[in-house]
């Protein structure tokens, strides 16, 4: 029904324009289709395919408006190439920036790879709902990562990370493919030392240069001792992974509402309507990605 | 609900008062269907239109849609700006005009309000008629026979007059300059609900009333009625081109011939295409059409339900038309009718 | 392999060449009807080799690869593979090249064809006949642009999708949803016989709105459901055996390969 119908022309704008300035949050909310300029600032190799990107609001009422949880994602956009939702690897408690670890996988992907810094990226966001980060405190975490799945849960680690006391034991069980495969190697040696964190990296098929766990990603939980009634489980990895994580976390006894995972889909428009990333009744992209147990197994077709 | 009567004789020169101020779209004929299309004359519309071929939500939301314009080299958005006709859609049923408060909804979620739809929904003035129900018409169990909110003005047919609901201003300023307005008489309520009466007799009873669709949908998802669907399934989204409901997009980036600049667009997509889920890496989450038409039917039987608190289909029949091999809600009701009857499955 | 690795390092422009097998060169001959756009197209490549515009003959080195036309002899299938080896992009453009095509449809009996307009005595300029095959049957094929003749905005879009990166997917789904959304009415309820209910959406459905039926230029959808679709016009009261018929005229070779040709 029309508000506004009385035959003037009513105009879009991507941009804000003419009027008092807006905030940083107004400009976002103005438009949420409408990516904003950010440039390259850092760029690392973690592996053969995956590259860890680090970005930076051209803007600053942006930048500074900018803020995100862990488990959330942006979309980024290569202007002619077209747009794909990354979730966020930095931690929340780091301002100014933004990393994104980003496979090699496709067509978008491989044009990123070929950027340099300096140059210019449209980044929007961030969207959805990420892992229960007040609700954690005080308890013990169990973070299990699979593959690409450590991007996200790097957040959430490295949050926890920079404010330790506030969490009780943490634990990480990180399962790749091989050992070349293994992201934020040196990050992790540099845990490993330290009495942060109870650490498993496992690989599923080792060589020479392995020196820690040979298996799947549910083996450290053989001998895991966990506090259940105290304990968040994190989980985050490729679709197959979840049902047998999930199963070894109730086996443990967490309870269902403290199993958080975050689900893989193609969150195309990031704002609920282009309908991409629908699992059952939610949308990935703001009823999720990260869904509890409980509510993974309300939803048709999660598992 | 502000209701006043005017005699049938007024509605062209009701048409005019809008032509004047706005683009009015109205159903006509073409061939042996109707569509919603931009008419001059009174003489163009075809009021007593049984159903179009497609929906009017592409006034809503366009097959392809300019989100704004960006330049390669920079690889920065530039300035765009869309002038957004005012329009009248005249001769809106209540199913749709149902599917358009669906559609309202979802652009209007206060979390995202989408600022493109709601241009065009501010642009439009929304005149709805009453209808007869076709065969493939089932509103009356999607509960959406009644537009209650989500018009301008409503026209309820009774024999030589209209008894017109009024919801907007706007409109009652232009009815009233253009027409003979008058307060409805003891005879034309009792007309209303004799037209009422008649409409609620006309449907066809062969489409069954089946309760509890939504937990139905739960209880058989499963079941290998879905395969059977799949197995004839297409895959060419008649059903999500005509629908009212169906709002899914794709958002793409198209260069100008120089490659220079570009546009990003959004443009119609389908959750029954068959990469609809799929993501990158190549993992296709419904990869099957059996996966893909369940999908559809649960969302629009069920999932719009437990977000919204309405079925998202409106039980227009318009995919029960266009589906070429017999899939759409219409099939998925006979299914549950069948299914624990004495004499079925 | 989407942005193509460059043969210098030196900035310049990509180097594409067009090469033509068993064809029309009517694709070619199309893509100079955008007209004033084709000297923007132009200036964003080094034309390396096109028949069309010039005797010299094809370079050693290029970028991209633009091949029109069916795979019909043994000559054209060592062009297509040594052009996949240099080439950092391979496009097929028209239907000949996606599908196979018209010389598509001599698939199944190549030699019976050939006997049939030669007689005994097949000229040595027709090369080591083969069967037909579209491009992609013998190289790995990074775009395609599909129909008979391609739209040549659609060249455009996917030569830049080469050139710069894309993440836009060719669609699988079939004709009829477009058809739909134009509200022309469907031409089996005039009673004739279209195979968009199989053939591959993207073309705009411009044959069904001028109501001429497809004809399945852009090839068969992977995701097609042709007993669906033969069941369908059948009920409509089209054999199916015409239905299959009509079908192979740019289908052929994937009717063949899916099991379902002569």
């Amino acid at each position: 029904m029309a508000s506004n119908a009385r035959g003037g022309a009513v105009a879009v704008h991507p941009y804000h324009q003419g009027g008092p300035a807006l905030t940083g949050a107004e400009l976002m909310a103005a438009n949420p289709y409408r990516p904003w300029p950010a440039r390259i600032t850092s760029i690392t190799e973690l592996t053969a395919t995956e590259k860890l990107f680090e970005f930076r609001f051209i803007d600053d009422a942006i930048r500074d408006a900018f803020c995100h949880a862990p488990g959330q994602f942006v979309e980024l956009s290569l202007f002619g190439v077209g747009e794909a939702p990354i979730s966020i690897s930095s931690s929340p408690t780091k301002k100014g920036f933004i990393e994104l670890c980003v496979r090699r996988a496709g067509r978008f992907t491989e044009r990123l790879h070929r950027m340099q810094c300096g140059e210019t990226v449209g980044i929007r966001g961030p969207f959805g709902r990420g892992f229960p980060l007040e609700a954690m405190r005080g308890h013990d975490v169990l973070l299990v990562a699979g593959g690409l799945g450590i991007a996200p849960l790097r957040s959430l680690i490295n949050n926890i990370h920079d404010c330790r006391s506030e969490f009780g034991k943490v634990t990480i069980i990180y399962g790749s493919r091989n050992p070349q495969e293994v992201m934020f190697r040196h990050q992790f040696e540099m845990w490993r030392h330290r009495k942060d964190f109870d650490l498993y990296l496992t690989v599923d098929h080792a060589d020479d240069t392995w020196d820690g766990e040979e298996g799947l990603v549910t083996k450290p939980f053989e001998h895991l001792e966990i506090d259940a009634a105290n304990t968040f489980g994190a989980l985050c990895g490729p679709p197959v992974m979840y049902r047998f994580v999930v199963q070894e976390m109730r086996k443990k006894g967490i309870p269902y509402d403290r199993i958080y995972m975050s689900f893989e889909r193609h969150m195309k428009c990031g704002v609920g309507k282009c309908g991409h990333c629908q699992v059952g009744h939610q949308y990935c992209c703001i009823d999720g990605p990260v869904f509890n147990y409980w509510e993974a197994k309300n939803i048709q077709g999660s598992m | 609900m502000l209701y006043r009567v005017i005699d049938r004789a007024d509605v062209p020169s009701l048409v005019a008062a809008f032509m004047e101020r706005y683009e009015v779209v109205a159903p006509v004929r073409r061939g042996e269907k109707y569509v919603f299309e931009a008419v001059s004359d009174f003489d163009e519309i075809a009021l007593d239109y049984p159903t179009t071929i497609a929906s009017p939500k592409k006034y809503f939301l366009p097959a392809t849609e300019t989100l704004f314009a960006f330049d390669a080299r920079e690889n920065a958005v530039t300035d765009y700006v869309d002038e957004v006709r005012p329009r009248v859609l005249f001769g809106v049923h209540a199913c749709d005009i149902n599917g358009i408060m669906n559609l309202n909804s979802v652009f209007n979620d206060p979390r995202y309000p989408d600022p493109y739809y709601r241009a065009h929904e501010d642009a439009t003035l929304i005149v709805g008629v009453s209808c007869t129900p076709t065969d493939t018409c089932f509103c009356h169990l999607m509960d959406s026979e009644e537009a209650r909110p989500g018009y301008d003005l409503f026209l309820n047919a009774i024999g030589d007059r209209y008894l017109v609901s009024i919801g907007s201003v706007t409109a009652a300023n232009i009815l009233e300059s253009a027409c003979d307005v008058r307060e409805a008489t003891d005879a034309d309520r009792a007309a209303f609900r004799a037209a009422t009466r008649a409409r609620q007799r006309a449907f066809n009873p062969a489409i069954p009333d089946v309760q509890e669709i939504p937990m139905l949908m739960d209880a058989f998802h499963e079941d290998a009625f879905w395969d059977e669907l799949g197995g004839r399934c297409l895959s060419c989204n008649a059903c999500a081109s005509v629908c009212p409901t169906c709002y899914c997009f794709d958002i793409r980036d198209t260069l100008d011939p120089g490659a220079e600049t570009g546009r990003r667009e959004r443009v119609w997509d389908a959750c029954t295409s068959p990469q609809f889920a799929m993501v990158a890496g190549g993992h296709n989450f419904r990869a099957t059409p059996a996966a893909r038409v369940r999908h559809r039917m649960y969302h629009k039987l069920n999932g719009f339900l437990a977000t919204h608190d309405r079925s998202l289909c409106v039980g227009c029949g318009r995919c029960a038309a266009a589906c070429k091999v017999d899939i759409s809600p219409i099939a998925v009701l006979e299914f549950f009718e069948r299914k624990g009857a004495d004499d079925g499955e | 392999m989407s942005e193509i690795e460059r043969v210098t390092d030196e900035p310049c422009a990509p180097r594409v060449v067009f090469i033509g097998l068993a064809s029309c060169f009517g694709c070619q001959i199309n893509i100079t009807n955008i007209e004033k756009h084709l000297l923007q197209v132009l200036g964003q490549i080094e034309l390396g080799y096109w028949q069309l515009t010039s005797s010299e003959p094809m370079p050693d080195a290029f970028d991209v690869a633009v091949i029109e036309g069916a795979v019909t002899t043994e000559e054209a299938a060592e062009t297509v593979r040594r052009a996949r080896e240099r080439a950092g992009c391979v496009i097929a453009i028209g239907a000949c090249a996606a599908t196979g095509g018209i010389p598509g449809m001599a698939a199944p009996d190549i030699t019976g064809c050939a006997a049939a307009v030669y007689g005994d005595a097949v000229p040595e300029a027709c090369g080591v006949l083969r069967a037909p095959a579209p491009v992609s049957a013998l190289v790995d094929v990074d775009f395609t642009v599909s129909c008979c003749p391609v739209d040549p905005f659609e060249f455009v879009r996917v030569l830049d999708a080469a050139l710069y990166g894309s993440n836009r997917l060719a669609p699988t789904s079939v004709l009829c949803g477009q058809c739909a959304q134009g509200e022309g009415g469907c031409l089996y309820k005039r009673g004739q016989m279209c195979l968009g209910l199989v053939t591959r959406s993207g073309c705009g459905a411009k044959c069904p709105t001028l109501g001429r039926a497809c004809n399945g230029c852009a090839g068969l959808s992977p995701d097609a459901n042709v007993g669906a679709a033969r069941a369908f016009a059948a009920s409509r009261g089209h054999d199916p055996a015409r239905f299959d018929e009509a079908l192979r005229m740019f289908n052929t070779v994937a009717l063949v390969a899916a099991g379902e040709g002569e």
